[in-house]
């Protein structure tokens, strides 16, 4: 079995709940629950679950009550996230170029590039196929393709901990297959990446554990726990049925 | 130094290499002026598209309107009431942006209203003040005036825009990545917050030391134009900013000379953004002949 050095954290979750509002509902919570370092975790469950509420206060960009602690294993490491989308507006001359520059370099736009710094980008668009497209708006670029932009920005510091919300959205298969060996990559090199995806086939393919998520964490394992064979591969089903497996749970430990 | 470059203007003038309008100390004071404000202004109005702030710029130049007016009833020159122009302003833009981040209005809607707001008292307290002083005095802070900028002014203009050029040209690219894509900009470590609101402070900077030159009503559209008009040909940001630098320089220039030149009775605020709107309205003829040509191909 390979050796793998273990460089991103492991996520502790203690009673962490989310409302809208000072005192608004509770769209989420308590959820008490620990990652584990250096694996592939994938978060799913129905819309307005609170899937992507719950990787954004990990991230600390939404409010949250109770208590989120990132234990690094060799001091804080490099965090990098992929959203859902982001709005790019068309008329504004915004290259792909310009993008990975925005998040790479402090010099401005308009002053003379870095050729070390232009390399690294241009060899980071190579690999997820868009360096031929290094010179075209951002904003008229197909959905598929802006994923690949802010997947590519994701990985230019060799993050140590990568949160993906829906990273194949709007991707073709061969993106898809692409996005997924280079989440392989990123868990053999030792980080933890954590991602909100919906497709059963291939959450079986990357994740190591899944977490199940509908206003509340309904269940947690490895994929073959949460996802066996015999299951239904129905997502409704399947939040139903983790649902029911909770409840019983619940009233096992009463 | 100001006065050297006046002094071989008007010998230029006077050996003919020059036209004779040059041989006036007041028109290169707003020349220089010109050529310090341009860039500024072009620069930061790249920035000003992209975060989609154009109507904020206009709502702070209409809130000079009251700042001057209120620096006048407080007994500050006529020519320059820069306390009550500059506090009024920045607690005008903070509050502004500062409602905006704690509340769910809209911000286009939230911009109305603090606009229609700022007209409303500046026209209440210049009623007042025009009892004061002369109304054409009033023109010239309203739609700026190329006799009024003195060497004390260029100096001011000149250090308010290193100022703002040493605020930007560190943050320029963090201001755009927390515009365009907050979230990202925020897990990079980026404040996002104290980023905006350091732009706030450049856009209520760069507003005050234009409105000699331009003046109170007419600034807002010199932060836009120009930038709006290099979005239609420019293929990346290096080049839009340039561009857009480049043609709110010339614009500030030829605004400023040819109503001289051509002796004719116009504001230089009202010039200013007549050249820079014609430039506007040649991008789009050459976008939409361009776009033609493409789609026959």
């Amino acid at each position: 079995m390979m050796n793998i050095k273990i460089t991103g954290p492991q996520i502790q979750l203690q009673n962490v709940c989310l409302s809208y509002g000072e005192h608004g509902a509770q769209i989420l919570g308590p959820i008490t629950h620990t990652l584990a370092a250096g694996q592939c975790h994938v978060v799913m469950g129905p819309n307005g679950g609170g899937k992507t509420s719950l990787l954004r206060s990990m991230l600390g960009l939404t409010p949250f009550t109770g208590r989120i602690h990132l234990d690094w294993p060799n001091g804080r490491g490099r965090v990098a996230y992929v959203p859902q989308k982001a709005s790019f507006e068309p008329s504004l001359p915004l290259t792909v170029m310009d993008f990975m520059l925005l998040n790479q370099s402090q010099i401005p736009l308009f002053w003379r590039r870095k050729a070390k710094t232009i390399k690294r980008i241009k060899d980071q668009l190579g690999v997820l196929g868009m360096v031929e497209k290094a010179e075209r708006k951002m904003g008229r670029l197909s959905g598929g393709e802006q994923q690949r932009v802010l997947f590519a920005q994701a990985l230019l510091d060799a993050p140590d901990l990568i949160m993906l919300d829906e990273p194949a959205n709007g991707m073709d298969e061969q993106g898809i297959s692409l996005i997924e060996f280079l989440i392989k990559e990123l868990v053999t090199k030792g980080a933890t990446v954590v991602a909100v995806h919906h497709d059963l086939n291939a959450i079986k393919r990357i994740a190591h554990q899944v977490h199940v998520i509908n206003k509340t964490l309904l269940t947690s394992g490895s994929v073959d726990q949460v996802l066996p064979k015999a299951q239904p591969t129905d997502f409704v089903s399947l939040c139903q049925l983790s649902q029911h497996q909770s409840n019983h749970q619940i009233r096992a430990m009463a | 130094m100001i006065q050297s470059i006046r002094d071989g203007a008007a010998y230029a003038a006077e050996q003919g290499w020059l036209s004779e309008s040059f041989s006036y100390g007041f028109l290169i004071n707003a020349l220089l002026a010109a050529l310090i404000l341009g860039p500024i202004l072009g620069g930061l109005g790249t920035l000003v598209i992209a975060k989609r702030l154009a109507f904020f710029s206009e709502a702070v130049g209409h809130g000079a309107l009251t700042g001057i007016a209120l620096g006048i009833l407080l007994g500050e020159p006529v020519q320059s009431p820069l306390v009550g122009l500059f506090t009024f302003c920045m607690v005008f833009a903070l509050l502004l942006h500062f409602v905006r981040s704690r509340t769910q209005v809209p911000y286009d809607t939230l911009v109305g209203v603090f606009l229609a707001l700022a007209l409303a008292v500046g026209a209440a307290m210049l009623t007042f003040v025009a009892r004061k002083v002369n109304v054409h005095i009033l023109e010239n802070v309203l739609f700026g005036s190329i006799l009024t900028v003195t060497d004390q002014d260029l100096w001011l203009l000149l250090i308010s825009c290193v100022v703002i050029l040493a605020c930007l040209l560190p943050t320029f690219n963090r201001i755009l990545l927390s515009s365009i894509s907050p979230d990202i900009a925020k897990v990079r470590g980026v404040p996002a917050t104290f980023f905006d609101y350091l732009f706030v402070i450049m856009i209520t900077l760069i507003t005050i030391a234009a409105v000699k030159m331009i003046g109170a009503v007419l600034v807002g559209a010199l932060l836009l134009i120009p930038g709006a008009t290099a979005r239609l040909f420019t293929p990346n940001m290096s080049s839009f900013v340039r561009w857009s630098a480049v043609l709110a320089t010339v614009s500030c220039l030829l605004g400023t000379w040819l109503p001289m030149e051509l002796k004719l009775p116009v504001p230089s605020g009202a010039a200013i953004i007549m050249v820079s709107a014609t430039f506007f309205l040649i991008a789009c003829l050459y976008q939409i002949i361009f776009k033609e040509r493409g789609s026959a191909v």
